[in-house]
């Protein structure tokens, strides 16, 4: 197995001491598409900037094509693509001048750059607004013109931070069926951070979940699943007073014997997760009703990606329930206004 | 399909011709800009004149006093007016840093495998192409409201060249300063810190003899000086090789050097 990307430990610690990436390792093989998952602020923009050079790290090391990027950037360089999550296209100059000036910043054999400029604006669909300034161009023709500029010189690593975000589906369809197209003829890797759980289940070999800088899972889509135990279920609930129930229903659901997690999404819903849907189904409801617990609705599917996602960075049922999340936010709140 | 090789295997040029490759490309970009302008074009025609016409007017009386180095105030001043519109579109070249910066594109630049030096001396010769056309505008101006030019077709050029050498100079100023100070509202408080007094305490406005004691001093050691006095005496009294050599080898030690650091300082503060 040819490896791609490969960390060691990388970290970075901002100013004011915070740390966005902590100690994460993780490698990613040549020709596989790698998925980067993770709520907001989790670290996932951090890393990729450090991977494409842009940020040093603060410690530990990492390697594109077995490249170290603080030893030798403009190699690294050379090898990758980036597409960033901020929508970099220059407004003041055409779809086809941005394409162009591209072109020149990799180095792109000047006999190629006409037909690979044609190429990548069929395949984001703005061939008929090519010669038009990008100030009129709509937020998303911008984003499929920043990608399509991501893919011109056929880097051997694409970094993709959020590709698709804001994208309609066809769009977003057309531009994955184009890098899965590229990765299955030439062996391109691709490492993606994305939102958009079903698009990293279908697309992704490999995916990593990172929360609070940490990668919390790593491994196939259908591996996660298994390992998540199966089955979800989704009830919501009320005593027998007609009151909504908060945590201290969560603690009951999680300690009988066949649940394996509860997870308080909002007040009186829960997401429970079973090994054996079926038959945990009639035994929640019988345990629930003994302990004086009205079920309203309930409903039990296979587990998704969503569900593993949640699993790992969701809120955990713990004494202080959400008070721990509110201080969070005081905090940050507090140190913005500063 | 042969189409679809890497950007390696498609063979890239080197060294040298890499480096000015991409520093023309990144200079194309601050062309592109500038022509778009349609606005900005229009005001660096207007605003020389207005310059001339109004500030001509104003001091037309200073020519009168005994010892004034020119026969009208519109002549003494032309060189300074260029002087000052070079200053202005050297100090402000930084900004497209920031406002690139802030739109992601200079990140998009970074990552690509062209030199940071190369995304530098981009944006340098994009201004100092700028000043060049600018320097030749208020030029024609003056001369078509009668300010004399003794140093010939030639003297023009040279004229210009110093034009840009300056705004090199202030460029790397501005750029240095963008590497630095990453928002748009510090760099416009420093770079307005900066231009007034560097304007006002030079010989651009006002001969040397006409300044209290302290500001001639303060004058004398101006870098602004080193452009304007080469150029006045192109205007006034043509080939001074004395005040040509010195001036235009200060200008261009100077330039150099701002490169140098401008260079370093953006090596040092992107990765
Ligand atoms: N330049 C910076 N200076 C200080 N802190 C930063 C900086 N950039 C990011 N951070 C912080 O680092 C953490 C990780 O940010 P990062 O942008 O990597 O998150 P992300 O996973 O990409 O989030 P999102 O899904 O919102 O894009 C956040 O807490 C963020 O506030
Ligand atoms: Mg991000």
């Amino acid at each position: 197995m040819n490896v791609a990307i490969e960390t060691d430990n990388l970290s970075k610690t901002y100013g004011m001491g915070i740390k966005a990436v902590d100690g994460v390792s993780f490698s990613v093989a040549a020709g596989e598409i790698f998925g980067f998952l993770g709520p907001n602020g989790a670290g996932k923009s951090t890393t990729i900037m450090m991977l494409t050079t842009l940020i040093r790290p603060t410690s530990g090391t990492a390697k594109v094509m077995g490249i170290d990027v603080v030893r030798d950037p403009q190699g690294v360089r050379k090898t990758i693509g980036y597409v960033s999550q901020d929508i970099a296209v220059d407004e003041n100059l055409t779809g086809r001048e941005n394409l162009r000036l591209q072109a020149e910043f990799y180095h792109v054999p000047r006999s190629q750059i006409g037909e690979r400029i044609r190429e990548v604006l069929k395949m984001v669909d703005l061939e008929d607004r090519a010669d038009d300034l990008v100030s009129s161009y709509s937020g998303g023709m911008r984003k499929r013109l920043d990608i399509a500029e991501g893919l011109l010189h056929r880097p051997k690593v694409l970094f993709l931070d959020e590709p698709t975000l804001g994208l309609d589906i066809q769009t977003r369809r057309r531009i994955w069926d184009y890098v899965r197209r590229l990765r299955d003829e030439h062996g391109l890797t691709i490492f993606v951070t994305t939102h958009y759980m079903e698009e990293a289940d279908s697309l992704c070999d490999r995916i990593a979940i990172i929360d609070h800088g940490k990668i919390v899972a790593e491994g196939s889509p259908e591996g996660l699943k298994k390992a998540l135990g199966g089955d979800v279920i989704s009830l919501k609930v009320r005593n027998s007073a007609g009151e909504i129930c908060g945590d201290g229903v969560g603690r009951v659901i999680e300690k009988m014997p066949f649940v394996q997690r509860a997870i308080a999404e909002s007040d009186g819903i829960f997401t429970v997760i079973v090994r054996d849907g079926e038959k945990a189904v009639p035994r929640l409801l019988s345990s629930l009703s003994e302990s004086g617990i009205t079920v309203d609705s309930i409903t039990l599917k296979r587990a998704s990606l969503d569900d593993v996602f949640l699993h790992y960075t969701g809120r955990e049922l713990r004494e202080d329930g959400g008070k721990s999340e509110f201080h969070r936010m005081r905090t940050a709140l507090r140190r913005a206004r500063k | 399909m042969c189409l679809l090789t890497t950007c390696e295997e498609g063979g890239s040029p080197v060294g040298s011709s890499t480096f000015l490759h991409d520093t023309w490309w990144v200079c194309w970009r601050e062309l592109k800009h500038f022509a778009g302008q349609k606005v900005r074009i229009v005001m660096m025609l207007v605003q020389p004149v207005i310059w001339l016409t109004l500030m001509g007017n104003m001091f037309e009386r200073m020519a009168m006093v005994p010892g004034f180095p020119a026969k009208s105030y519109l002549d003494f001043m032309a060189p300074g007016i260029i002087v000052m519109v070079t200053l202005f579109g050297g100090i402000f070249g930084g900004l497209s840093v920031v406002w690139d910066r802030r739109l992601g594109f200079l990140q998009k630049m970074l990552a690509a495998p062209i030199s940071r030096s190369a995304v530098v001396m981009g944006k340098m010769f994009a201004v100092a192409v700028q000043t060049a056309v600018q320097g030749s505008i208020i030029f024609v101006l003056a001369r078509l409201l009668g300010v004399g030019f003794a140093a010939g077709p030639w003297g023009f050029l040279f004229l210009i060249a110093l034009a840009m050498l300056l705004s090199l100079v202030f460029a790397g100023i501005s750029l240095s300063l963008s590497a630095v100070l990453t928002t748009h509202e510090a760099l416009m408080a420093v770079v307005n810190f900066m231009t007034m007094p560097l304007m006002f305490s030079s010989n651009a406005m006002m001969p040397l003899d006409m300044m209290p004691r302290w500001l001639r001093a303060v004058a004398r050691v101006n870098p602004l000086s080193y452009a304007i006095n080469p150029m006045r005496s192109l205007f006034l009294s043509g080939w001074n090789w004395q005040e040509l050599a010195g001036g235009g080898l200060m200008l261009l030690l100077c330039a150099s050097v701002m490169t140098l650091v401008a260079s370093a300082l953006f090596e040092r503060s992107m990765a």
